[in-house]
């Protein structure tokens, strides 16, 4: 138990590789499949422990693990974690089983290594969220792309070599940039400090002077852009979301674009804070451009799949928006950075819904397009339930967690710019707008087309990972400060103190 | 005035692994021509012998720095080093070939010896201090490689392969003699640590500045650096695979090595000569070799202008040579270099278990649907392409990591730009072979390539070898390496 706790993020990160690890040497898909639950739900407990002794009241990092890797470079495997990084690891760990379970009675070649790939990919983002090291935090990054790279090109659709190619492409040449970026980082703060260190609770500390500055916010914000993905960095999400298999683009969406966003909270905004203030409007600017042109976009699609995709470009203009929302005074907007981290977590789950709902009919009836659907409402009523929760989750209704999200954002964004609010509050109505659609040509009207009469309602399979997530829509919204009490802290920190920011240790 | 050095046991210490490999290869050459020792099997015996007892010596190698023969044979950490991979990767290549279609055309006395001979002239080259031994060094190794290109298959392709390579090659042998020859007449010495002390004086001078100029174009010759890389695709493509895979990795380490001690040591007087037109050099060939690997359909070929990109990264390290502290830029490159052989071999292994003698030369084609003939042989083929493209968690990162750290730590802010463009598509074109093991259906009915399961061989050893040191110097390894490489370092350090 000693050992447990006080190595309790490396197990939770490298428990879903020891169990692909196993599964890839084991050639039983029975076992694959059951391994991989077992293995996913562990790490839930595992992440809950992490959640339930988290110090509420604490903006400090807690759980700290380091471990010496180069001493002679000051390289350290540093994890922890903080209020904000904490919401998205619960969003992981919670999503991954869910997950699983829809694979549960795929007919899929290969399954065992599909459960591989995803366990793969799970340590790659817990990984990536918990490690406070540049070094550490760039080789999850990269890690996580390997899976996604497999789940796309190997179980995807047929154009999915194109997509897969383009989803790898786009996200190694932001991250290649960064690299560099780190690294001229890290020889600066030697040549300030005459040490040398990857960790970010150091480098927070580097003061460099304005112009280096703003290179290395661009180099790091252009591969968290890229992975958000803002307008114009997007093309390759609509792709890789059609191509990728249902599983896939659960976690896609779930978690990977918010890998974006987190980046810009933990490192971009915190590491180089005089570039903020160049750069705040000009994210501001393309987050609001990406809310409006995902919402237009989204509203002529004809496929439901794209349709969900474009909205998570919306959706990721709303949380972008919301990350950099500067007041009068220099200090970010603590409302609108509530509301961004809230609307992570919200999004995850509504869109993860949404896509399994896609995929859901798609099983059922290999298409997408929406002309070929209408009148679900009586076939699968249940399937409406669910589909209609989750898009009321998406568009933010009140009562639900969208509700909570981006009404912060919208909030705080009003105090820092108000064009840039009102502007965002055209991307609500649009959403409600193009999800409405949604709903009404999947469900109701008359059943034009014969085959959709004779449709299946959900299987209790399906029931079983789309209620968790119905529930959280609802739960979200209902009681956002079970959620957010524990980012309370780190979020006020962040806000008020990014311009001279550190992570203090907790030692518990 | 000549007196004649005086032997010493440290002396034979030293020389031991190249008297040892001399002497096989005239055992070889002997037995090529006897009547009763002449099977395949006598050859192996004696040149299996000869190569672990070569191995053997260079591990028995003093590391403290020596000098003898007037500076034509050194001791110290850095020859071991370079002397022991050199010796290594020849023993690979020798497993990998005797589980090869063409064994028995290799496993010959004239062809073994001359095998032989050539690594002794590898060895030569990276422990001299002197120009003329350093030369001789050369040639020994370059002429070697010649004949074994044409002369293990002699078919029409492979002969046009050696030619090319013979005549490109002469014509840089003359230029970096000519080079060499520049150096001594201003310096009036040809040992490179007499040269450090007279260039400072006479650096501005046009014919010395001609020289070191010279002796670069020389070397990018060897290292096939854009422009002068016409010869390595045509060579790399018609030899044995097995000598393809020697090339590939055996000349980037003895030229290495000699790069290193005239840029870090020799030349340091000379940096403004040699430094703009290396970067040069390493720029066009990070951008030339990784877009001209893009568009080639024969594996051999792709791995070709792959191994010329990557020559090109190794360029990017030299030229962070010009600082004044080279300990990082050193240990650097050598671990690059580490990298890159392993991964190397480990991917020219793959290429040797898919070969067949009916087909010699695949194309990337032909490993469509691999994965699910053989999954072992496509996994190691994917970790190898994702540590070329430089991907966490395997050792090309940590190769390129350091490179990058080097280049920026000197301010080259550029050339890592050019690199990470490079970078960018060389992912583009080593994904593609992944993508055509997993993602794609086979196009030929599966005759192509060698589908014969994997059962215990050497080459599978080699593979498995390559495979745990590429994730572990990714993961586990990289501090206890760069530790190790702080002695070469430190020798060739600028004074």
């Amino acid at each position: 138990m000693e050992f447990f706790n006080s190595h309790v993020l490396s197990i939770m990160t490298f428990l879903p590789l020891m169990v692909a690890a196993a599964i890839f040497i084991v050639p039983d898909d029975k076992f694959a499949r059951v391994a991989a639950l077992g293995g996913s739900i562990l790490t839930f407990f595992v992440s809950l422990h992490v959640w339930h002794y988290f110090n509420a009241g604490s903006a400090k990092i807690q759980f700290v693990e380091s471990y010496v890797w180069m001493p002679e470079f000051g390289i350290r495997a540093i994890f922890g974690v903080d209020g904000i990084s904490l919401l998205l690891v619960m969003l992981t760990t919670a999503l991954t089983p869910l997950v699983i379970l829809s694979l549960w009675n795929s007919h899929v070649s290969n399954l065992r290594y599909f459960f591989g790939a995803l366990l793969a990919l799970q340590t790659g983002m817990l990984g990536a969220l918990v490690a406070l090291d540049l070094v550490f935090f760039y080789v999850f990054w990269e890690v996580m792309l390997i899976p996604m790279y497999f789940i796309i090109g190997i179980w995807g659709g047929a154009r999915r070599i194109y997509a897969t190619t383009k989803f790898i492409l786009y996200t190694v040449v932001g991250s290649l940039l960064m690299l560099a970026a780190a690294i001229v980082l890290y020889i600066s703060y030697h040549r300030q400090t005459g040490i040398y260190s990857t960790s970010i609770l150091d480098l927070y500390n580097a003061s460099l002077d304005t112009t280096t500055q703003l290179w290395l916010f661009g180099c790091f914000a252009l591969a968290f852009a890229i992975k958000v993905p803002m307008w114009p960095f997007h093309t390759w999400l609509p792709d890789a979301h059609v191509e990728a298999p249902t599983a896939g683009s659960v976690i896609l969406a779930g978690v990977l674009l918010k890998m974006g966003t987190y980046g810009f909270l933990r490192f971009a905004i915190p590491m180089f804070p005089l570039a903020v203030k160049s750069f705040a409007p000009i994210l501001v600017f393309l987050g609001v451009v990406g809310i409006i042109y995902g919402a237009l976009t989204a509203w002529v699609q004809q496929d439901a799949k794209k349709l969900v995709a474009y909205s998570s470009v919306s959706h990721l203009g709303f949380v972008v928006v919301g990350s950099v929302s500067l007041l009068a005074d220099g200090s970010l907007s603590v409302e609108a950075l509530t509301g961004a981290i809230y609307q992570m977590i919200n999004h995850g789950v509504s869109t993860g819904a949404l896509f399994f709902l896609v995929g859901v009919i798609y099983e059922r009836r290999h298409t997408r397009m929406l002309a070929d659907f209408g009148g679900l409402a009586s076939v699968m009523p249940w399937f409406s339930v669910m589909l209609i929760i989750a898009t009321l989750g998406s568009v933010g209704l009140p009562g639900t967690g969208g509700f909570v999200g981006e009404f912060l954002i919208l909030l705080g964004t009003y105090q820092s710019s108000p064009v840039a609010a009102v502007m965002s509050a055209t991307g609500v109505l649009l959403g409600a707008i193009y999800m409405l659609t949604l709903c009404r040509k999947l469900l109701f009207g008359p059943v034009t087309h014969d085959e959709n009469k004779k449709m299946k309602d959900l299987s209790p399979l399906e029931f079983s990972y789309l209620v968790p997530l119905a529930l959280l829509v609802i739960i979200m919204g209902v009681f956002p400060d079970f959620f957010l009490a524990k980012s309370k802290a780190s979020i006020e920190h962040l806000a008020k103190n990014y311009r001279s920011y550190s992570l203090a240790i907790d030692s518990h | 005035m000549f007196s004649f050095p005086e032997i010493t046991s440290a002396f034979y210490y030293t020389a031991a692994p190249v008297l040892i490999l001399v002497a096989g290869s005239m055992i070889t050459l002997l037995q090529g021509v006897s009547r009763g020792y002449s099977s395949q099997r006598a050859i192996e015996v004696v040149s299996w012998l000869t190569i672990f007892a070569a191995i053997l010596a260079a591990v028995a190698m003093p590391v403290d720095q020596a000098s003898f023969l007037a500076g034509g044979l050194l001791s110290g950490t850095l020859v071991r080093i370079a002397q022991l991979a050199i010796l290594m990767i020849s023993a690979a290549v020798m497993m990998m070939m005797r589980e090869h279609h063409t064994a028995p055309a290799f496993f010959r006395g004239e062809v073994i010896s001359i095998f032989l001979m050539l690594i002794s002239g590898m060895l030569v080259l990276v422990s001299s201090d002197d120009l003329v031994t350093l030369f001789v060094g050369l040639e020994l190794a370059s002429i070697g490689l010649y004949v074994i290109l044409g002369y293990v298959q002699p078919n029409r392709r492979s002969q046009e392969g050696a030619i090319k390579y013979f005549i490109l090659g002469s014509v840089a042998a003359a230029i970096l003699l000519f080079g060499f020859a520049l150096l001594y007449a201003s310096c009036g010495t040809m040992r490179l640590s007499g040269i450090v002390a007279a260039l400072p004086p006479i650096a501005g001078h046009g014919w010395v500045r001609l020289g070191a100029l010279l002796t670069l174009v020389g070397l990018g010759f060897k290292l096939a650096l854009v422009p002068f890389h016409m010869w390595a695709p045509d060579a790399y493509e018609s030899a044995p695979t097995g000598i393809t895979a020697f090339m590939a990795t055996t000349v980037k380490v003895m030229i290495l090595t000699v790069a290193l001690r005239l840029f870090a040591g020799a030349y340091s007087s000379l940096i403004d000569v040699w430094y703009p037109a290396l970067i040069i050099l390493a720029v066009l060939s990070v951008i030339a070799g990784n877009i001209m690997a893009l568009v080639q359909s024969n594996l051999k070929r792709m791995l070709a202008y792959s191994s010329i990109a990557h020559s090109g990264y190794m360029a990017v390290a030299v030229c962070a040579l010009s600082t004044t502290d080279t300990n990082l830029p050193v240990r650097a490159i050598l671990f690059y270099l580490l990298t890159y052989v392993i991964v190397s071999l480990g991917a020219f292994a793959v290429v040797m278990s898919l070969e067949t003698a009916e087909n010699d030369q695949l194309t990337i084609d032909d490993l469509s649907g691999l994965a699910k003939k053989r999954p072992g042989l496509a996994l190691a083929m994917t970790l190898f392409m994702l540590s070329f493209g430089g991907m966490p968690p395997t050792a090309g990162f940590i190769g390129k990591f350091f490179v990058f750290n080097a280049a920026l730590n000197n301010h080259l802010y550029g050339l890592v730009f050019i690199g990470i463009i490079g970078s960018a598509i060389s992912l583009f074109y080593y994904l593609r072979l992944v993508v055509r093991m997993y993602m794609a259906e086979p196009v030929a009915p599966f005759g192509a390539v060698n589908t014969a399961k994997g059962r215990f061989s050497l080459t599978n050893l080699i593979l498995g070898f390559a495979v745990v040191s590429t994730l572990l110097l990714g993961t586990i390894l990289p501090a206890e390496i760069m530790d190790r490489l702080v002695g070469a370092a430190t020798e060739v350090a600028r004074k």
